[in-house]
């Protein structure tokens, strides 16, 4: 995704009346963000799913559908679970409004509306949506380390399993372990501990962009390398090695640490391909790591690496 | 001048002697070419809405008088909304028949053909 130029905040409108959509466009036109339009329910779910709008603008009274019920199924859905609806209704019922924010809506706007609260719901509403994303990254994140968390990692990794079956593509999975990790912190205290920890994910979170860093226990990381063959993705863990290993501690100048990590991609798994499947190979090889000594890298299929494949 | 049938009818009964509707946003550079689109097509929606009521289509009735209900306000025509309401209203609400709504039906039709496209007078 580029980064210059900040996308503006979509909005979608779900409405069956012509009139109305004429109506926002006007009123909307000099805010940033772009507006879309749809009259049916159907169209509006499936636009939902598609465009990912921060907000939605959803007419109760639908030809199709009821409002509460279109709500009802984005809600069921992950995908479009978090989107900020906006209900838009002539009815001026409490109970109807009442209804609406109970299954979800952030808010309700009655028409004919004003332009000025339509303005100011609309902005609030876009603002809520980046606080509610911002958070939900939060709760992905590792506190101390900054990286991505396991919950992160199990949901990433199951996307990424997924897209690269489907379209063919290469993935890996690094395991990396810190070696004796808890003598260094009996010998010079939790400080030093987290010290070690902080710059591991740095140099771990630091590396090609497609790499995803994550956080995966105590003294444990994960590394997903979509797109990248198991050659390629030891290259890349043991370049992180061999950087890990030459970090200088002004505090402690005679201290070393050192990493071990196990590698695994799509080919090493037998079966159809599984995140689950993919970890167990990539924590095997991590083992065998630890095994033979620390401080190495070792592919999930020992017999391939660093050998090419045999299919 | 100005209606498309050129026989006069703008004397008919149904307007009543309905003064002229302004919308309150004729002089709303954001607003004022869709207003001036809502008020063109006010002729098919009076058509629509007389038609609806005489083959006693009650769900085309209730869709229109629902739309106008919701959107002439945000054109600057509260009066045709809450004349729209009204026979929204009667219609969910009322056990009568659809007949006897011609009151209000009429009432529709004399607001909706009063509004005035900005730039007349």
């Amino acid at each position: 995704m580029s980064h210059d130029e900040p996308m503006r905040p979509r909005v979608l409108a779900i409405d069956d009346s012509d009139l109305v959509h004429r109506l926002l466009r006007a009123r909307l036109r000099h805010e940033r963000i772009d507006l879309h339009s749809v009259h049916t329910a159907d169209e509006g779910i499936a636009a939902a799913k598609k465009l990912q709008p921060e907000v939605i603008l959803l007419d109760i009274d639908l030809e199709d559908l009821d409002g509460f019920e279109v709500l009802a199924r984005l809600k069921a859905d992950p995908i479009t679970r978090d989107i900020a609806v906006i209900f838009v209704s002539a009815s001026n019922e409490t109970m109807d409004r009442v209804r609406g924010l109970d299954l979800g809506a952030v808010d309700f706007v009655g028409k004919p509306f004003d332009v000025g609260e339509l303005k100011a719901r609309v902005r609030s509403a876009l603002r809520m949506q980046r606080l509610v994303k911002m958070l939900a990254q939060r709760a992905q994140l590792d506190g101390l380390t900054g990286l991505w968390n396991r919950a992160y990692l199990d949901d990433r990794l199951e996307a990424e399993t997924a897209s690269a079956i489907r379209y063919g593509n290469s993935l890996s999975l690094v395991l990396c372990d810190l070696d004796r990790f808890k003598s260094l912190n009996d010998s010079y205290g939790h400080p030093f501990g987290d010290e070690v920890l902080e710059r591991t994910a740095g140099i771990l979170g630091s590396g090609r962009s497609p790499d995803v860093a994550c956080r995966y226990g105590g003294e444990e990381f994960a590394l997903i390398a979509p797109g990248t063959d198991l050659m390629e993705t030891m290259e890349v863990a043991d370049r992180h090695r061999v950087r890990i290993s030459e970090i200088q501690w002004t505090d402690r100048p005679g201290v070393r640490i050192s990493a071990s990590f196990g590698v695994a991609d799509l080919s090493c798994i037998s079966g159809a391909p599984t995140p689950e499947k993919l970890i167990a190979a990539a924590d095997q090889a991590l083992y065998r790591a630890k095994k033979a000594g620390r401080n190495q890298v070792v592919a999930a299929d020992a017999q391939v690496w660093p050998h090419s494949a045999t299919g | 001048m100005g209606y498309a049938d050129g026989s006069g009818m703008d004397q008919t009964p149904e307007t009543n002697g309905t003064p002229p509707l302004h919308s309150i946003y004729e002089d709303d550079l954001d607003l004022r070419d869709l207003v001036i689109r809502f008020v063109e097509e006010m002729d098919q929606r009076v058509e629509t809405i007389r038609s609806a009521f005489l083959s006693e289509d009650v769900v085309a009735l209730q869709r229109i008088s629902h739309q106008l209900k919701g959107a002439a306000g945000g054109y600057g025509f509260d009066s045709i909304g809450d004349s729209a309401a009204r026979l929204e209203y009667d219609l969910l609400t009322d056990e009568a028949m659809i007949s006897d709504l011609s009151e209000r039906v009429e009432d529709l039709i004399s607001s909706c053909r009063a509004a005035v496209r900005p730039g007349d007078s």
